[in-house]
């Protein structure tokens, strides 16, 4: 999956990978994706949650040796 | 809004305030009661009842897992700019001047704070 910067928020638990995932966000330009790393089981309704709430759009997920992988296109 | 001033009373409206921010809501808390004391700079919240005894192991374990403890949810949150309301009659039953609070604590009486929460989306009572 295409990215432009990695956050990798394994081992902290809800709200800390929402928290530093909107402070990441606000860093980067419009038109950049985001690849969100978290072990967080509660990131899989959170994150797109957080998407859907800031109009960010979830690009892709995936889940891959006990982590799973997010990717946030930033359109506002 | 806000009225016990154990920890994890504390905690969980700052947590859920936290996050509202982070999302880009706009979060206003009112602290009246027991919920006053979480808004001095001294506050050091404990758990509630018999566990009291534990609020050191349980804020190590927070620790670990990403989580700072009540003061440092307070910096989060000031930083978000999560707005906080202390109770002018809570002030003063409890002799809690604006000076003895965290930085930006605005004060007002019930009906101030209604003003706000009746134009909202979304409320929320802890405790």
């Amino acid at each position: 999956m295409q990215k432009d910067e990695t956050l990798d928020a394994k081992g902290l638990m809800c709200p800390m990978p929402i928290v530093k995932l909107s402070k990441k966000i606000k860093e980067m330009p419009v038109g950049k994706t985001l690849e969100l790393i978290s072990d967080d089981i509660g990131s899989k309704e959170d994150v797109p949650a957080w998407c859907k709430r800031t109009g960010n759009e979830l690009v892709g997920t995936k889940e891959e040796g006990g982590a799973f992988y997010y990717y946030i296109k930033k359109l506002v | 809004m806000v009225s016990e001033g154990t920890f994890d009373k504390g905690m969980m409206a700052m947590m859920i305030a936290n996050t509202a921010a982070s999302m880009g809501t706009e979060v206003h808390i009112f602290h009246t009661f027991f919920g006053l004391n979480l808004m001095k700079k001294t506050a050091k919240p404990k758990l509630p009842g018999m566990y009291k005894l534990f609020t050191g192991m349980f804020i190590k374990k927070m620790n670990k897992i990403g989580l700072e403890d009540y003061a440092g949810q307070i910096k989060l949150a000031q930083e978000l700019g999560v707005n906080l309301y202390a109770c002018s009659t809570t002030m003063g039953l409890m002799n809690i001047k604006q000076e003895d609070m965290w930085d930006g604590v605005k004060v007002l009486g019930a009906a101030g704070f209604l003003d706000i929460a009746l134009d909202a989306d979304s409320t929320m009572f802890i405790g």
